[in-house]
């Protein structure tokens, strides 16, 4: 194969880049431009090579395990592109880390509410991964906030979705479909994220009862529990927050202190309606978890073992279990994903019309798409 | 106008009943547009209540070769519900059943259940369903997810996509799915997601999974008055840059203000260029310092008159104003052309001259509604389309509208979609491959063209084959 390598090393005009942690591959090449990926796409579709996207590798988890003849790093398209302080809305290139991106943006006090304590994540690989933060419940998930893409696709084209405004229906929303794809239709290149003002001030409450917390709080940013207990998290104007903060009645400490992602062998996240969330919680005995109030989520570190009876329970209630992390014989028995969504056809057909060829991680999504 | 083939009619009276099928001359002229200037042929219109029947209908549709057009109350202004070639016109208003999940704070409800009923329908669970377009006493939520509706309030809370968490639709070939989830997050593709802003060309939606929001405990309204536009859009522009969010944020003009003060009179200042009317909804421990920022803010930009609602009366009143302007330019001119398009919030006041002169220049009288919070221009020409010359200005002014708004970095439409009005405007946005991306998405929902085509891509968007261009001349 060192022909291939030849020829693939000419087209980004260089040689093969260490990835810690990415599986063994024939090659991986860090491209400067979305043009250089699209010939490393097109290449591979014409010599129908496997590939592999790859930003900080954090989510490389989730679905189907991907046997890569070529891994693509997002690395050298880091960086803010154009940022629009005063329209709330900032364009970065795909290989941009969070923390980077914080590190322009926050000191205007914006944000763009990606996942907290995950700096080293990409925003690129965030939006592939469809992965949203805590603050969900108060500000709503990522993909709300996609406002554009732009991607080479399987078969080598450069697409653009979406554009830089923060309101539009024309066309397609691609943004949305690339969300959460897990690198399965193309490689994303840049993003434009719509921005939110970071409140005032921010304060966490301890409190014993998320229903009530829920009921009683006017929409806080997020209510978390884990084994030492329930937190809601505060964001406002500071009449407010200490408004809020009284009704709650809890321990109030100045700022968010977010909790550690569960530490464990295999982690799954529990996706089920927001009433289910106590329930699901009832039923983890042991590991660390970590779950997320009225929104519907709980990320736990349990045994592979649980996560078949775990999942009947959940698959029933409309919800689903994923397996974020897990060692890679979990993988050869226990689906990533679980049931298959009624959609899967349809899926397969989409897939199809921006990787012809499957090139780009087949078998990552639900369904063997 | 063809008359359908009686086989159709009677296989649709087959499937819904004969009251629910409408092939009269008169019927299917009522029918053939919407609340804009478009006009097509509809074959005939059928009005089912039930999933299983629109699949039926959709069944019968592919084996009689016509095409399924989707409408819901044909408030739409962008001709999406007007058929183009022989159609069956879906009409869903008949699937208007609600079902409350209060504890989740979500509800199922049919396409054809009308946006201010479902907000009406929740209030008294102290909850409400967030787009809120201008015409929400006479849309559907069908309509709106199609078109990914917007309204004064989505500059907070987003438009109607945020709010949906999931639909189920007849496929372009007979099939029910869902596609999302009540849970978060559901396992691949978000097909959710793209049908939502599809405008009826992917399937038919057939129930509708809404997220609901608690309605605010304090609401502040605020009416700020300025004696230049550029005012209040620099108002605008600080507002959004000092970190309040409000939840709504809306500009009117001279001509308008006027306009509508004849019309509701709620004390509107009519010697002001503009006003503002802010709102902001939230915590009761928080929205006064937030209204008086605003407040603070006009003043700065030469505001000379900032007056807050007194109470619930005074705010409706001043809503009521606000959602009134097509009733109000009624009374100018027999004819109106609304215009939608969204741009950068930071080039309003660049924008707003460049129409202003476009206007003045055609001799066309402009009025101006602007979702400013978010950069979504709403001109409106009043004017008498008996007069050929006129209508041919009018036309020409809205192209130049577009062109303008796009070499600000802007967008075709915010919140009205593409239709057939704005169809052969998008490669004006989209390149050749972009739209080719488009093209290869809707194949993979409806290879045949069953459901509305001829919408929003134009001729000729699938021109590409593997990611190199089809030689010229070839025969494809």
């Amino acid at each position: 194969m060192t022909a291939l390598r030849a020829a693939l090393g000419r087209l980004v005009g260089g040689s093969s880049v260490e990835i810690e942690g990415a599986p063994p591959a024939e090659m991986s090449v860090a491209p400067d431009s979305p043009e250089q990926i699209a010939r490393l796409l097109d290449f591979a579709s014409e010599h129908a090579l496997t590939v592999l996207p790859w930003g900080s590798g954090l989510h490389q988890g989730f679905g189907g395990r991907v046997d890569p003849d070529v891994i693509i790093s997002t690395s050298r398209l880091a960086g803010v592109i154009e940022w629009n302080p005063d329209d709330l809305t900032v364009v970065a290139g795909s290989g941009t880390t969070l923390g980077a991106l914080d590190d322009e943006i926050a000191p205007r006090r914006q944000s763009a509410i990606l996942p907290e304590a995950m700096l080293d994540a990409t925003v690129g690989g965030v939006v592939a991964a469809g992965m949203s933060g805590w603050r969900r419940l108060r500000y709503g998930p990522t993909r709300d906030r996609l406002l554009q893409v732009e991607l080479v696709t399987g078969d080598g084209r450069l697409v653009t979705g979406g554009a830089r405004v923060v309101k539009n229906v024309t066309g397609y929303d691609v943004p949305r479909l690339i969300a959460g794809s897990f690198g399965s239709l193309g490689i994303v290149t840049a993003v434009c994220l719509k921005l939110w003002p970071l409140p005032d001030v921010t304060a966490t409450v301890t409190t014993d009862d998320p229903e009530r917390a829920l009921a009683v709080s006017y929409r806080p940013q997020a209510v978390l529990e884990t084994r030492d207990g329930v937190s809601v998290f505060l964001g406002g104007p500071a009449p407010e927050v200490e408004a809020q903060a009284a009704v709650l009645g809890g321990d109030v400490s100045t700022g968010h202190s977010w909790p550690d992602e569960p530490v464990g062998e295999c982690a799954v996240r529990f996706r089920v309606a927001p009433v289910d969330v106590a329930s699901v919680l009832t039923r983890l005995t042991t590991g660390h978890f970590v779950g997320a109030h009225g929104v519907g989520e709980v990320i736990a570190a349990i045994d592979s073992g649980e996560i078949a009876g775990h999942r009947e329970w959940v698959e029933a209630r409309g919800g689903s279990v994923v397996i974020e992390r897990a060692p890679g014989a979990v993988y050869e028995s226990v689906d990533p994903w679980g049931t298959a969504p009624g959609t899967a056809d349809l899926q397969r057909r989409i897939k199809t019309a921006f990787d012809p060829l499957r090139v780009l991680v087949p078998g990552r999504l639900p369904g063997g798409v | 106008m063809v008359a359908p083939a009686d086989s159709l009619v009677s296989e649709l009276a087959s499937i819904v009943g004969a009251d629910a099928v409408k092939a009269g001359d008169l019927d299917r002229y009522l029918y053939g547009g919407d609340a804009g200037v478009a006009h097509g042929d509809v074959s005939v219109v059928v009005l089912p209540k039930t999933v299983r029947q629109v699949a039926a209908i959709v069944r019968s549709a592919i084996a009689h070769g016509v095409a399924i057009v989707p409408r819901g109350a044909g408030t739409g202004l962008a001709g999406g519900t007007v058929p183009e070639g022989p159609a069956i016109l879906l009409v869903t208003t008949r699937m208007n059943q609600i079902d409350i999940d209060a504890r989740n704070q979500t509800a199922w409800v049919g396409p054809g259940v009308i946006n201010l009923d479902l907000t009406n329908h929740v209030a008294s669970l102290g909850l409400h369903f967030a787009p809120d377009p201008s015409s929400q006493a006479a849309c559907t939520i069908g309509g709106n997810v199609a078109n990914n509706s917007g309204g004064p309030h989505c500059l907070a809370e987003g438009s109607t996509v945020n709010h949906i968490l999931a639909v189920e639709f007849v496929t372009a070939q007979g099939e029910i799915v869902v596609a999302g989830s009540g849970a978060p997050d559901p396992p691949g593709l978000d097909v959710r997601g793209v049908m939502v802003g599809s405008e009826g060309t992917l399937g038919v939606i057939t129930r509708i999974l809404v997220k609901l929001l608690p309605n605010p405990p304090a609401i502040r309204t605020l009416l700020m008055a300025f004696p230049e536009v550029g005012g209040a859009a620099g108002t605008v522009s600080d507002v959004i840059a000092s970190g309040v969010v409000p939840a709504a944020l809306e500009m009117m003009d001279r001509p308008l203000i006027r306009a509508v003060e004849n019309f509701v009179h709620a004390d509107l200042p009519v010697d002001a260029a503009a006003v503002l009317l802010a709102e902001v909804a939230g915590h009761e421990a928080g929205v006064d310092a937030e209204a008086d920022l605003i407040g603070r803010l006009a003043v700065d930009n030469g505001a000379f008159q900032v007056r807050r609602a007194a109470d619930s009366d005074e705010r409706e009143l001043l809503w009521k104003a606000r959602k009134s302007a097509f009733g109000a330019i009624a009374q100018i001119a027999p004819d109106y052309y609304l215009h939608d398009t969204v741009i950068p919030r930071t080039k309003l006041v660049e924008v707003l001259d460049q129409i202003y002169e476009i206007a003045s220049r055609r001799n066309l009288l402009v009025l101006n509604t602007i979702h400013a919070g978010d950069g979504n221009l709403h001109p409106k020409f009043a004017f008498d389309a008996s007069d050929p010359e006129v209508v041919a200005q009018v036309k020409a002014a809205a192209t130049e509208i577009v062109e303008v708004s796009i070499a600000a970095g802007g967008m075709l439409s915010g919140e009205h979609g593409i239709g057939l009005e704005k169809r052969d405007l998008m490669h004006l946005v989209f390149s050749p491959v972009d739209l080719d991306a488009q093209a290869r998405l809707r194949e993979a929902f409806d290879p045949d063209g069953v459901m509305n085509p001829l919408k929003v891509l134009p001729e000729g968007s699938r021109c590409f084959d593997f990611g190199r261009p089809i030689p010229e001349g070839a025969w494809v």
